[in-house]
């Protein structure tokens, strides 16, 4: 038995015969183990004792207990008819088992487990047949495994070890050379020996990991067909509970996606167990099998580094992990989301009471962490074992990283078990997901301390939902005036307005009175949908009177200045005009401009569109969200103007609106959930929602948007609040309003900044290399995009800076959210046409969706600072005295305008915001009088100018809160 | 791939330039968003290695700050233990696009010339680097000769 050296290959060709069969060898034949033959046997029954049964009398001879579960397969299609696949495992050449054919199956998943009896040289020789009822069965692919090996790498534990195997056939016709034929997995479980007590072939004896890896197939071809030892056999330590409890689980079913042909990317991040006792751990070659794979651990957030920009265009499918150069787009794993899926009804079942006590992988231990190799623990170790599928390594500087091989990806910080209540799993593809028992609830990501924060920010929230729920109040629907009746659009104005949209008609009602059907939506409206929520100039004004000048907010509404009264308004002072000069409407302007008019507006459309009976929808409260998704989506849109008849499972009550009101406050809670990565918070301590750039990882994310969209368009139409609202700019994108570069500041202050500093400095001189493209990164993946044609080419100067800006700040407000955006409004628009949101303008439709609340001023103002004022400036004292003395109407909309909402935390003033952190409202003393106030929504801070009086003081603060843009100035 | 040009720019100027005490720059093959060099402090107790860094760019560079990481272990007030240095000319609030990566880079050498205990990362290391400074040579001092990497020859 040849081979001082230690090469597999040169052990192989020396040793083995041709058939394979490695013979049970006498331990003492190893000269370089000091441990005796005496001892191998006996310690290694003895250490075995924990896991392993040693007792069925072969004990003493060094026999110990295997159990091996023969998975599945993944055969290389022929392209003649399909196998009937079995496997044949020999232990030594010996003790024939076999599994049950499946048939007609190039995947086939057998799940038999076995239990063998083996020495730790034991050889495994599996053998995959193809059987025929006519001839002789035909080899598929073998393979013979030294367990000599595994035991050396794992330090003689396998446990729960999932061993994928590359198969190999001997073709009679090219010299006997070997092809792989496909790759089979295996489970090994229930051995733990003492490796420092066995003794090992001599042919294995040097094995270092790196020569195994390798597989030396020409050598391996001239010694027969059985010594792949262990080139292409990778290995993985494998979650007890996925194993235990869901052995049918196909492991490997998401191979056969990967077109490339090269080894399916979960495989390949397997593989690197192996190699966790090489010395470089920073650079790897997985088994030559194509899948190069360079892990550098990147700084927070724990992105790989390894990133190519996708340039065909499509919205980037593939995520990059530190492994995964292999991957393609059917590859996809789930790093960022909640998975809101049916999923959870699985988990109800009755997996759930097992899942509970299983949940903590805390018995998975790697191996890794219990080697005893110094130079792998630099640090002393935390006592903490990783959970299952995680590996510590050392990158090039001898730093340490932690490698999820579940998910492939790196990170500098030490995985936190999961919580409790949470199991690790995978779905029939082959993607890692996680289950929170606790919920019910399935999450694409793993939980990390900022995420649970979140989650727990929002399921704290849960508790106060339905009080919540009960504050809300807008204007009852009594006091609501059919003021609609005025609205006509008059004849001659008709066709100066061009042709009606696609799928409107206008037609004429008996009493000559014309109106419009808009039949994609189904519904009828007395307004034009070319005017509406338009400003139609007045033709024929006369002049002003003297000293007064016409102005224009930044809104591009028009105001009137008094030069003789320093006072502006927005009446129009001409004769007649005042309570004569009606806006579109045909009703006064400056009632128009009441959002208690516009509302009336609003409803007057739902109500004359409303159709007669009623829906029911049927809910279990802990499926809510599921229940709900497929009720809304399975009816025809505009059936959901049904009145609502809302149940919930086995609290049989009538739904007289009080049922309803719940239903959508709870499902709009849920459904804005930030786990599930559809939405998430505008950053990090602004609650607002956004739609999230990497929704894409939820496969199914644009049907939920669709359905987000129907639901929000019920909770408008049928007038019922939801639980928390959208950033401004996404309401704007809600009214088909431009974004301004203002409105990067509430989601993104620092490109804000940026970009402002573009605008204000020269930028000739600064070496900035700006061009018009730019990048973003979702989940590790750059994205490029050129801003304009040709805008790789063309350099950002002074001259052109404007439109850069203006490109930036469009691209900066839809980047990776423009599909989505478009499907909610779609989802939307077929509920409640869009165009009746006119009226509006952004404030008021977050009114409207989350409803007003009482605002307790006493704790405003308890809990607000004051910079360049204190508590007794005039200006504060009167500020408290328009707070206390106005409406619940405009003391929303003031908190909104300073705020950026007009909801209160939970935990009233005291737990207000900011971009920062908790940010008290502040007042802070800026500008002169003429000036209008302003407001710093990130830091929920008001400037208010020192005015002269009470009365000055109202009418600019009035003016700034009715103000859409609130930063003009006079 | 359309790396930005303004890294590609900036590295090669930085390669080019002649800073003693900044050196062996370079990008990494396949992510130009991550570069790597070795500070070669010109103080005691620092003056007794060098120090390699990492300097990770965002996407959206130069709209948003790099970010610097020691890879080799330093005793240093304003270093923490993972690496983490905190340098204002690279925070939310004074970050510029116009900044460039070698002001950035002075800056750093200038911080670990000239530890700043007023702003520590490490509370303890300001501590004794105020209270008792020989002790903390003498331990930064040790702590380099165990950890860092050689000084270039020249």
């Amino acid at each position: 038995m040849a081979d001082g050296n230690g090469l597999p290959a040169g052990a192989a060709s020396g040793g083995i015969d041709a058939s394979g069969q490695t013979v049970i060898r006498a331990a003492a034949d190893s000269s370089t183990n000091t441990t005796t033959t005496a001892n191998a046997g006996a310690g290694a029954a003895g250490v075995a004792s924990g896991s392993t049964s040693s007792g069925n009398g072969s004990g003493n001879q060094g026999y110990h207990q295997l159990s091996v579960t023969i998975e599945e397969a993944s055969l290389r299609n022929n392209g003649f008819l399909k196998p009937n696949p079995y496997v044949e495992l020999l232990i030594d050449s010996k003790s024939k088992r076999k599994t049950d054919l499946v048939k007609n199956s190039y995947l086939p998943k057998w799940n038999e487990e076995f239990t063998v009896l083996i020495t730790p040289n034991s050889t495994l020789h599996f053998k995959v047949l193809d059987h025929s009822s006519f001839r002789k069965d035909a080899m598929l692919g073998e393979r013979i495994i030294h367990l000599a090996h595994i035991l050396q790498h794992y330090n003689g534990r396998c446990e729960f070890l999932e061993l994928t195997i590359d198969l190999f056939v001997t073709s009679k016709s090219q010299d006997n050379r070997q092809t792989k034929s496909g790759e089979l997995v295996a489970i090994l479980n229930g051995l733990k020996l003492d490796m420092s007590k066995v003794q090992i072939q001599p042919q294995q004896q040097n094995g270092n990991a790196i020569q195994a890896v390798n597989p030396v197939i020409s050598d391996a071809a001239a010694a027969g067909r059985s010594c792949m030892i262990s080139g292409g056999v990778r290995a993985r330590m494998r979650l007890r509970s996925n194993s235990n409890r869901e052995g049918e689980m196909p492991a490997a079913t998401n191979r056969s996606p990967v077109p490339n042909g090269t080894v399916d990317a979960r495989r390949s991040g397997a593989a690197p167990i192996w190699e966790q006792q090489q010395q470089q751990p920073s650079l790897r070659m997985v088994n030559g099998s194509g899948t190069a794979t360079a892990s550098y651990p990147q700084q927070q957030p724990p992105l790989p580094a390894p990133i190519q920009a996708n340039h065909n265009g499509r919205p980037p499918l593939t995520q990059m992990y530190a492994n995964g150069v292999g991957q393609t787009a059917d590859n996809v794993t789930p790093a960022a989301v909640y998975m809101p899926t049916v999923m959870t009804a699985g988990v109800g079942g009755g997996g759930v009471a097992m899942g509970m006590g299983e949940a903590q992988p805390g018995g998975a231990v790697l191996p890794v962490s219990q080697t005893s190799d110094p130079q792998l623990q630099p640090q002393p170790a935390d006592d903490e074992p990783l959970p299952a599928g995680w590996e510590i390594r050392l990158d090039q500087y001898g730093r340490r990283y932690y490698v999820d091989h579940n998910t492939r990806s790196t990170y500098w910080e030490k995985p936190t078990p999961l919580p409790p209540g949470w199991e690790i799993r995978k779905d029939g593809r082959g993607r890692v997901y996680y289950v929170d028992h606790n919920t019910r609830k399935t999450t694409w990501q793993r939980p990390n301390s900022e995420r649970l924060m979140h989650f727990q920010h929002w399921q704290g929230q849960r508790a106060h939902v339905v009080a919540q729920g009960n504050q809300r109040f807008l204007y009852s629907q009594q006091q609501q005036q059919p003021t609609a009746v005025t609205a006509q659009v008059t004849q001659d104005d008709e066709d100066a307005l061009g042709a009606l949209p696609d799928g409107w008609e206008k037609k004429v009602q008996s009493d000559n009175r014309v109106y419009f059907v808009n039949h994609k939506n189904r519904t009828t409206q007395w307004e034009d949908p070319r005017t509406q929520g338009q400003e139609v100039s007045l033709i024929n004004e006369g002049p002003l009177p003297p000293g007064w000048e016409i102005r224009y907010t930044a809104a591009g509404e028009r105001f009137f200045v008094d030069h003789n009264t320093r006072r502006t308004t927005f009446d129009d002072p001409r004769p007649g005009a005042p309570k004569g000069a009606k806006g579109v409407y045909g009703v006064p302007r400056a009632y128009e401009r009441s959002f208690r008019w516009k509302l009336s507006q609003f409803r007057y459309l739902c109500q004359s569109n409303a159709l007669p009976s009623h829906i029911k929808i049927t809910v279990t409260r802990q499926t809510l969200f599921e229940d709900s998704y497929h009720q809304i989506m399975r009816l025809p849109a505009y059936e959901l103007r049904r009145r609502l008849y809302i149940i919930f499972r086995g609290e049989e009550g009538l739904d007289y609106g009080g049922v309803s009101r719940e239903w959508f406050f709870l499902l709009s809670h849920e459904v804005l959930n930030p786990m599930y990565c559809l939405f998430e918070y505008a950053n990090k301590n602004n609650y607002s929602l956004q739609i999230n750039p990497a929704s894409y990882v939820n496969p199914d994310h644009l049907q939920y948007f669709k359905f987000i969209g129907r639901f929000i368009a019920m909770a408008l139409y049928h007038g019922r609040f939801i639980y928390s609202g959208f950033t401004m700019p996404f309401y704007k994108r809600m009214l088909n309003k431009k974004l301004t570069i203002k409105d990067i500041e509430t989601i993104d202050p620092e490109f804000y900044n940026s970009l402002i500093w573009v605008k204000d400095n020269n930028i000739d001189e600064c070496g900035l290399e700006l061009w018009f493209s730019v990048d973003f990164e979702v989940l590790g993946q750059i994205i490029h995009h050129e801003l304009k044609e040709n805008g790789e080419k063309e350099r950002v100067t002074e001259e052109n800076k404007e439109e850069y800006i203006t490109l930036m700040t469009e691209w900066r407000m839809t980047r990776g959210i423009e599909q989505q955006t478009k499907t909610f409004l779609e989802g939307f628009n077929e509920v409640v046409p869009l165009e009746w949101l006119k009226y509006f303008d952004e404030r008021e439709l977050e009114l409207i969706l989350c409803g007003m609340q009482d605002v307790d001023v006493e704790d405003w103002q308890r809990n607000t600072i004051y910079r360049h004022y204190n508590r007794n400036s005039k200006q504060v004292v009167w500020f408290w005295q328009f707070v206390r003395e106005t409406d619940n109407e405009k003391r929303a909309r003031l908190l909104q305008f300073v705020t950026g909402t007009c909801r209160v935390p939970v935990g009233g003033f005291a737990e207000l915001m900011g971009s920062n952190g908790p940010q008290r409202f502040c007042i802070e003393k800026v500008g002169k009088e003429t000036w209008l106030p302003r407001s710093h929504t990130c830091f929920n801070r008001l400037d208010l100018p020192p005015y002269k009086s009470y009365d000055q003081l109202v009418e600019k603060l009035t003016f700034a809160i009715e103000e859409t843009e609130g930063f003009c100035q006079e | 791939m359309t790396a930005p040009r303004r890294l590609r720019k900036e590295l090669s100027d930085l390669q080019d330039s002649t800073i003693k005490s900044f050196r062996d720059i370079k990008a990494d093959d396949d992510n130009l968003l991550r570069w790597t060099g070795l500070i070669v402090p010109d103080n005691p107790p620092y003056n007794k290695g060098a120090f390699r860094i990492e300097i990770n760019f965002p996407a959206e560079y130069p709209f948003k700050p790099p970010k610097i990481n020691f890879k080799t272990k330093i005793y240093h007030p304003n270093i923490d233990e993972k690496g983490q240095v905190c340098l204002p000319i690279i925070s939310t609030e004074n970050w510029k696009p116009a900044t460039r990566t070698d002001q950035v880079v002075q800056a750093l050498i200038a911080l670990i010339n000239d530890p700043e205990p007023e702003h520590p990362l490490r509370a303890e290391l300001a501590e004794e680097f105020l209270k008792d400074k020989k002790k903390f040579m003498k331990n930064a001092e040790d702590y380099t000769r165990k950890h860092c990497e050689k000084r270039p020859a020249d």
